[in-house]
């Protein structure tokens, strides 16, 4: 009998092992062809992984998905949702193992990197049988063909900026909305009340915080700035050595000492959008994807939008971010994989995916839609009207330093609104590191 | 195996013992090695090659340089000091309030399951829910921390805690106590409840008082214990990136960076696996030279027993 | 004088118990009231200590927008299934640690010491690799064997400490008796034990319950996702959906406190009737 129980205990720990095993294969069996069996036709399935993912979109692609089954019968589709934050890292982590998957959310900021790592499959062949390729607005083929001239992704929208201002707060000491940097600061400066934790701007000093430091730098370079190349002016030099980016820094400077809440110099995208929305800041500087989210929170006449602020000589830039659909390179399924690409590419289907999630749609004939024409999205339009005074620039995502300058740039920013460092500093030393980034570029 | 080490009789007997100890330690060693150390090792190469996600087509060796680039980033130094501060306040706070209300909790009194299951809770959540929580708690504008201190009256303008340098380190801290009590009060409780009574029954007659006791009979008792928890959650809160990183994120201004979240920022801005592996290594290597400064120095007390 | 010292003493005992539970319950409480308060109120200003209009609209959400449920269970199959495997082979491990000198134990508590310093992103990649090679990725079983691999060097330190304090006198007691090593342990040490060993497994439940990394990294399907993974998702773009996360971290403690409730009750008897019985 003890001999009994010894025998047990060694047992029984393979026989877990074992089990875990077991039930291993079980799962895992399920991913591929086991289907494919009971009919005579193949049946394909094929995995998709999205990254800027919410609830809402997730629905969204799920019912577009369904859609598309029911089209091609033989096709089914599993669609991955990683929480937001992680998603690109995980995405990564199975492009590099190979693991299963034919199509991918590819963004700007890492389109370059899966290039450069021979993940993606270039478009191009698909994209030249493709029926609508040929209504795409120059903003999106620009950003489709953003590395090496060629189709990597199909974008589905633009990310955009533009200003959300509140209406209520405005009118209350009835003031006009900005048009410059400088009318920001003066504007903000008004409504401005720590007392009664009232500010005029939600600034951001956390997380992204650079993307706004290049902006202002930008629009006090005015019409210098490459447009495709955007952090350096068109002469070759960078958008930090001009006098006009020590100006700018300051006009930053005092944007946060004086008119934006003390806090926000830690402030990232959740924070910024909520001191809007709760009323503690009366403007905001954001993407097309915010509209929904304050349409929710506020009464249609709290708020309104308008063109971003320009610069001294009255020029503004605004960045083309987008994100879309990408194949891998070693899909088994490239012909579906394109077939699903195509199909959420659509005019059709683009235009209710971008309503759904807040970006600007790809396709020129989405420019008579209603939606984008009146309300919310209507400064995208009039901005689109002046290319000269709202210039459009390609993000310098390309850059392999663009990751360090995210990091630095933020860090730097805290320290220098913080008055730890310069203007004049701040600006040597972001121009000394894109100088020596265009140079390890070139080589 | 198992026929071996039923022969325990008498002649055989050790080397049955050697077939017993074999087997029960084979299961643990061999699922470490195979799923710890191995790729742990793999990893530790990226720490000497040029290993970036922005181009893994052109990987090799490059020495230290990853190492010289990470002592000359700007913020290494001070995230190394962070770390020290972040571990040895975090620790004696965790450790002083924990033994004490685990020696409170020792004598049975009315609802005192119930309590203790409520004061385990932190330790039931996760870091980045913890730091999830606790940054809307201290947050500058509708956080509840500010409100009730103004409330009482301490204050009357609301602090910034998590946007300026001079606060950020302490809230950070303050939420990693919260979250550590938990375990020094479950395993310290766990060994005062091994503590036999009758030494203290022996000492009562002796006629030693209460601080005595504690000091001469139970920590002494318990000393393995207190010994190895601490050292775990030395390596622990070095190792704890979660709750800085998502109540600060390391800002303002790299302020609140310790070693650990300075190298999640490696991977995450850039992808940078190699420097973060030479991030990771010096952490390591320091955790390390600790552990056996730890041990020599505690050896007349057995700690660990190795 | 001996009376009055204690009733003070009881005093002040209670007050600072009380103070305690007050710290450490707030940020509990403060998720409870924010998940039966309306979407709306939740930000609203002045800050409400109590929901102005009670709801309970948050949890049907999470239950109605994900699969709650069965992350709910698949994180309690994988922390359950992994922390009983993790007991079974910390305890064999464990116990011959702690009742045996031989060569090279030193350096085996070593080994397991050391794994502890590893931060765990560094050998990440390769494990991924071996796991996707291995079939495990995407598979609870995958996930569980992570999560077993990970907390036996840190139940072993810990179990043996446990051991150590029961004296051998017990067991050998019992091998006198006619009983086994592997017998002794399972008769007569097993019971003595029952507060170490619940408290061993209480904390690589936690800890299996609450991992979010290798649960992200390591699953793909809805159907396998676990509760930090899906609470995870809550965060969006530009906010919090304090709502749902709230509801969802009061429903994922409740398990973990169930499990304390139970497992002190093992604490406190696990000692005192082991030792009559020895």
């Amino acid at each position: 009998m003890l001999n009994m129980k010894k025998a047990a205990g060694f047992v029984a720990v393979p026989v877990l092992i074992s089990m875990l095993a077991a039930c291993g294969s079980n799962d895992s069996s399920s991913n591929g062809a086991k289907e494919s069996a009971s009919k005579g036709v193949q049946k394909v399935k094929l995995t998709m992984i999205e990254s800027l993912s919410s609830p809402k979109r997730t629905e969204f692609l799920q019912q577009s998905i369904k859609e598309f089954e029911a089209q091609n019968p033989n096709i089914t589709v599993e669609l991955i949702t990683p929480p937001l934050e992680s998603a690109d890292n995980k995405i990564n982590t199975m492009l590099s193992a190979k693991q299963t998957l034919d199509i991918l959310e590819v963004r700007d900021i890492t389109v370059k990197q899966f290039v450069n790592n021979g993940y993606l499959e270039n478009l191009d062949s698909y994209a030249s049988q493709w029926p609508d390729y040929g209504t795409l607005t120059p903003g999106a083929l620009t950003m489709a063909k953003d590395v090496d001239n060629k189709a990597y992704y199909i974008p589905y929208g633009i990310y955009q900026r533009q200003l959300f201002y509140r209406k209520d707060l405005f009118a209350e000491k009835g003031l006009e909305v900005p048009k410059t940097w400088e009318e920001l600061y003066e504007v903000g400066k008004k409504l401005t009340d720590p007392a009664k934790n009232k500010y005029g701007y939600s600034y951001r000093g956390g997380a992204g915080g650079e993307q706004y430091i290049t902006q202002i730098v930008q629009d006090y370079n005015g019409s210098n700035v490459n447009p495709k190349d955007s952090v350096f002016n068109n002469d070759g030099s960078s958008i930090f050595s001009t006098p006009g980016a020590v100006d700018a820094l300051e006009m930053l400077k005092k944007i946060y000492k004086e008119v934006s809440p003390p806090d926000s110099a830690n402030w990232a995208f959740a924070e910024q959008v909520q001191g809007f929305t709760s009323g503690t800041t009366a403007m905001l500087i954001q993407d097309p994807d915010t509209i929904d989210t304050v349409a929710t929170s506020l009464d249609a006449s709290q708020w309104g939008t308008a063109p971003l602020p320009t610069g001294p000589s009255g020029v503004s830039h605004f960045v083309l971010g987008a994100a879309g659909w990408g194949m891998t390179n070693y899909s088994e399924h490239k012909e579906e994989a394109w077939k699903l690409i195509s199909f959420l590419s659509s005019p059709e289907q683009n235009l209710k995916f971008a309503k759904t999630s807040g970006v600007i749609p790809i396709h020129t004939t989405a420019g008579s839609d209603e939606f984008f024409k009146t309300g919310a999205y209507a400064p995208y339009i009039e901005m689109g009207k002046q290319p000269e005074k709202y210039v459009g620039v390609k993000p310098f995502t390309n850059y392999q330093g663009y990751a360090l300058y995210k990091k630095n740039g933020t860090e730097k920013g805290q320290a220098f609104i913080m008055g730890r460092t310069g203007a004049a500093d701040f600006a040597k030393e972001f121009d000394e590191f894109w100088k020596k980034e265009k140079a390890n570029d070139k080589g | 195996m198992s026929t071996q080490a039923t022969t325990s009789k008498s002649s055989r007997k050790s080397a049955s013992a050697l077939w017993f100890i074999l087997g029960c330690l084979a299961p643990a060693i061999v699922l470490v090695l195979g799923f710890t150390y191995y790729p742990m090792l793999r990893g530790i190469v990226m720490a000497f090659q040029n290993y970036t996600l922005f181009d893994l087509t052109n990987v090799h060796f490059i020495g230290f340089d990853n190492f010289k680039e990470v002592l000359k980033s700007d913020n290494f130094l001070l995230a190394l000091k962070n770390s020290f501060y972040w571990v040895v306040v975090s620790l004696v706070l965790q450790f002083v309030i924990g033994f004490g209300i685990a020696l409170l909790l020792r004598k049975q009194f009315f609802g005192r399951g119930v309590y203790q299951g409520m004061i385990f809770f932190p330790w039931a959540m996760s870091g980045f829910l913890i730091g999830l929580i606790w940054r809307w708690l201290f947050n500058g504008q509708i956080g509840v921390i500010n409100d009730l201190l103004i409330k009482i009256g301490i204050i009357d303008m609301p602090i910034a805690f998590l946007s300026s340098p001079s606060w950020g380190m302490f809230a950070v801290i303050v939420a990693n106590v919260w979250y550590g009590i938990a375990f020094f009060a479950i395993m310290l409780l766990a060994a005062l409840q091994s503590v036999p009574e009758e030494i203290y029954e022996a000492a009562a007659v002796d006629g030693t008082n209460r601080l005595q006791k504690l000091f001469l009979i139970t920590v002494p008792y318990i000393m393995p214990t207190i010994l190895t928890t601490v050292m775990l959650r030395v390596i622990w809160i070095t190792n704890f990136p979660d709750l800085i990183y998502s109540m600060t994120n390391g800002g303002p201004a790299g302020s609140t960076h310790i070693l650990a979240t300075f190298m999640m920022d490696k991977i995450l801005y850039g992808g940078e696996y190699g420097q973060a592996a030479a991030v990771g290594i010096i952490m390591m290597v320091l955790l390390v030279l600790f552990m056996f400064f730890y041990f020599s120095a505690s050896k007349h007390e057995k700690a660990g027993d190795f | 004088m001996t009376d009055k010292r204690s009733a003070g003493e009881r005093i002040v005992r209670i007050l600072v118990m009380a103070a305690f539970l007050i710290v450490v319950i707030f940020p509990l409480y403060w998720m409870l009231i924010t998940s039966l308060k309306p979407k709306k109120d939740i930000f609203s200003l002045p800050i409400h200590y109590w929901p102005k209009t009670l709801t309970f609209e948050n949890y049907e959400n999470i239950f109605k927008i994900t699969k709650f449920h069965i992350y709910i269970i698949n994180s309690l199959v994988v922390s359950l299934g992994a922390a009983l495997v993790v007991l079974t082979i910390s305890t064999l491990s464990s116990y011959v640690l702690a009742r045996f000198k031989f060569r090279g134990s030193s350096q085996v508590m070593f080994f397991f010491f050391l794994t502890q310093v590893i931060p765990a992103f560094i050998g990440f990649a390769p494990l991924y690799l071996m796991m996707s090679k291995l079939n495990l990725v995407n598979s609870l079983s995958g996930l569980a064997l992570v999560y077993t691999v990970m907390a036996i060097p840190f139940s072993t330190i810990m179990l043996k400490g446990f051991f150590q304090r029961v004296p051998s006198s017990l067991e050998e007691a019992a091998q006198i008796d006619g009983c086994s090593r592997l017998g002794a342990l399972v008769r007569v040490i097993m019971p003595v034990m029952l507060p170490g060993l619940s408290a061993t497994f209480i904390f690589s439940f936690v800890q299996n319950w609450n991992e979010l990394f290798f649960s992200v990294m390591v699953i793909d399907s809805e159907k396998l996702k676990t509760i930090p993974v899906a609470m995870n998702s809550f965060i969006t773009k530009f906010d919090v959906d304090w709502g749902s996360m709230s509801a969802a971290t009061v429903l994922s403690v409740v398990p973990t406190l169930i499990l304390f409730a139970l497992c002190q009750k093992l604490i406190v008897q696990g000692l005192t009737q082991g030792a009559e019985k020895g």
